[in-house]
């Protein structure tokens, strides 16, 4: 059978990729003093993973301090486009050091 | 994680992952507290040391175009699986030739760009499209449709982004217009079921498009976190004569275009409703059954479509249906009767958003935000009724089916994932000598 059996040449089915690397921010070597955002998608018990991270840290770096996931909307939701294309003057505003960001959908 | 590592590969961006693992909905509150300490470590490490990026520069691709591969259909399908390029089954062999074929069907260059489309930052080429209608098993002349079908989904009004969400939804392809006909598209007995090979491979080719261009393969591929799925939609086309001599503008229509505008319509559907059958020689005879049926099924979701202000749900009406309710109502009228009937107590719907996803509804926040109207707040009654659709202006309505039935049925989408996006099919030159061609 095999001596009949076409041959067939086939082209890749994938396609180029179209990626622009951004370089990671630098991190402080603990989190004494620092202040992280948290962001949430709304689903999921988050909010109560955000509660149980904040004071595990709390305890660890007493002076380290947080903002909300309410300070920035939820990042799943309707209007979402609208709370990502603010996301970065408002961890500025806030003056987020880091972010702990929940997902899963 | 996996599928978390994937999108911050292809967005360019390094950041360190923190799992926690298994099912937190199903948690007590004492293992969910346990679990976030075990993943305390892995956050402090992620907040204080530089995440290393897995860069795609590190991968090394075939150039677009290439031949990877030379081998019998037996061995080209298994170098296929193997890399997660198939969605299971055998696939056409796209060979030089064959892609050639399709490329003839379209006025664009096989290197131009429609979109980078989510999730592995993948170049949406015309060359992709037409190794993947091939793959597919779609006739060249299909090819003006699956362009029009990538534009659609790479709309960012879609979100294609969400293609691989738990919920597990698949896309739907609708296509209206005169090329129905011309490419042999079924509308009538066993519309939706596999069978007639342009609805059949031109559904398959979408899924095809989205594992291999965008990235969703269920495992062992990485980027699809559907949970429990179904099987592709095949292409669904509408009668359209049927709804003309009833009177009924076409879907086409009801998305703003002309009359004989060649148009795909891609949304999500999530679920499928019962066949719904109906009895009568009177209009609300059959909205009230589909109030029952498809209202009801619906109803589970609705507060999906409310909290997220965007639903796009679908009636395929059977044409001996339609041309009852044709007889009195408008399609507006129908959509309004819907709108207006289907109801559920307000405690349930909070039930079912709780369930989900652990967040109930806040109907006061939602009609300050203009989602929904007054009346959902209207008593503290928890089960007062309140309305499942969102509104009756997006119901969409296909008259299709076996005109000998008296059956329809209901398409669920998934709220803001796979929004209904419509995108108009750019005919070649000499559209009509080379479909001559192809007969």
């Amino acid at each position: 059978m095999n001596e009949i059996e076409p041959r067939y040449e086939v082209l890749w089915p994938l396609a180029r990729r179209a990626v622009r690397n951004t370089a990671a921010a630098a991190r402080a070597p603990d989190l004494a003093g620092r202040t992280v955002g948290f962001l949430w998608d709304h689903i999921f018990r988050g909010d109560a993973m955000f509660a149980r991270i904040r004071e595990a840290l709390v305890a660890r770096y007493p002076d380290i301090r947080f903002v909300g996931h309410e300070a920035f909307g939820d990042t799943h939701g309707s209007g979402r486009e609208a709370v990502l294309a603010a996301l970065p003057a408002r961890l500025r505003e806030r003056g987020c050091d880091e972010v702990i960001s929940g997902i899963g959908a | 994680m996996k599928q978390a590592a994937l999108v911050a590969k292809a967005q360019g961006i390094a950041f360190a992952l923190a799992e926690y693992r298994g099912a937190p909905m199903v948690d007590t509150d004492a293992a969910l507290q346990s679990k976030v300490d075990d993943l305390l470590p892995a956050v402090i490490q992620g907040l204080t040391a530089r995440a290393g990026m897995a860069s795609v520069a590190d991968d090394v691709e075939p150039v677009p175009g290439s031949v990877v591969y030379a081998g019998s259909l037996d061995a080209v399908t298994q170098h296929f699986h193997e890399r997660l390029w198939t969605d299971g089954l055998p696939v056409i062999p796209p060979t030089r030739e064959r892609v050639a074929a399709f490329l003839t069907f379209t006025d664009r260059s096989p290197d131009d760009i429609l979109a980078v489309l989510p999730q592995e930052s993948r170049e949406a080429s015309i060359l992709s499209i037409a190794v993947n209608g091939v793959m597919a098993g779609c006739r060249p002349e299909y090819m003006p449709v699956l362009v029009a079908i990538v534009e659609a989904i790479a709309d960012p009004h879609f979100h294609l982004e969400d293609a691989g969400s738990t919920p597990a939804w698949e896309p739907l392809v609708i296509v209206s217009g005169p090329i129905i006909k011309q490419l042999d598209l079924n509308h009538g007995a066993g519309v939706m079921k596999v069978g007639r090979q342009a609805n059949s491979s031109i559904g398959r080719f979408l899924r095809l498009y989205l594992r291999n261009i965008c990235g969703y393969r269920i495992p062992p591929g990485d980027g699809d976190k559907g949970s429990i799925g179904y099987s592709f939609n095949v292409a669904l086309a509408e009668d359209e004569d049927f709804a003309a001599r009833i009177g009924w503008p076409t879907f086409g229509l009801d998305q703003g275009f002309p009359a004989g505008t060649n148009l795909v319509t891609v949304q999500s559907v999530l679920c499928i409703t019962p066949p719904v059958y109906s009895a009568g020689t009177r209009a609300e005879d059959h909205a009230r059954q589909f109030v029952a049926v498809i209202g009801n099924a619906f109803a589970y979701w609705a507060y999906r479509g409310l909290r997220h202000n965007v639903s796009h749900p679908l009636i395929v009406v059977g044409p001996a249906i339609a041309e009852v309710i044709a007889r009195e109502w408008s399609k507006d009228d129908l959509r309004r009767y819907l709108w207006e009937h289907s109801t559920m107590p307000a405690s349930r719907m909070q039930g079912f958003a709780v369930q989900t996803a652990g967040l109930g509804i806040d109907f006061h926040d939602l009609v300050q935000r203009g989602h929904i109207a007054a009346d959902y707040i209207a008593s503290d009654d928890p089960d007062r009724p309140v309305r499942t659709f969102l509104n009756a202006r997006d119901i969409g309505l296909v008259v299709a089916g076996d005109p000998g039935r008296n059956q329809s049925r209901g398409y669920l989408p998934n709220a803001n994932q796979g929004v209904r996006t419509s995108r108009r099919v750019e005919l070649p030159r000499d559209w009509a000598s080379k479909l001559a061609a192809c007969a």
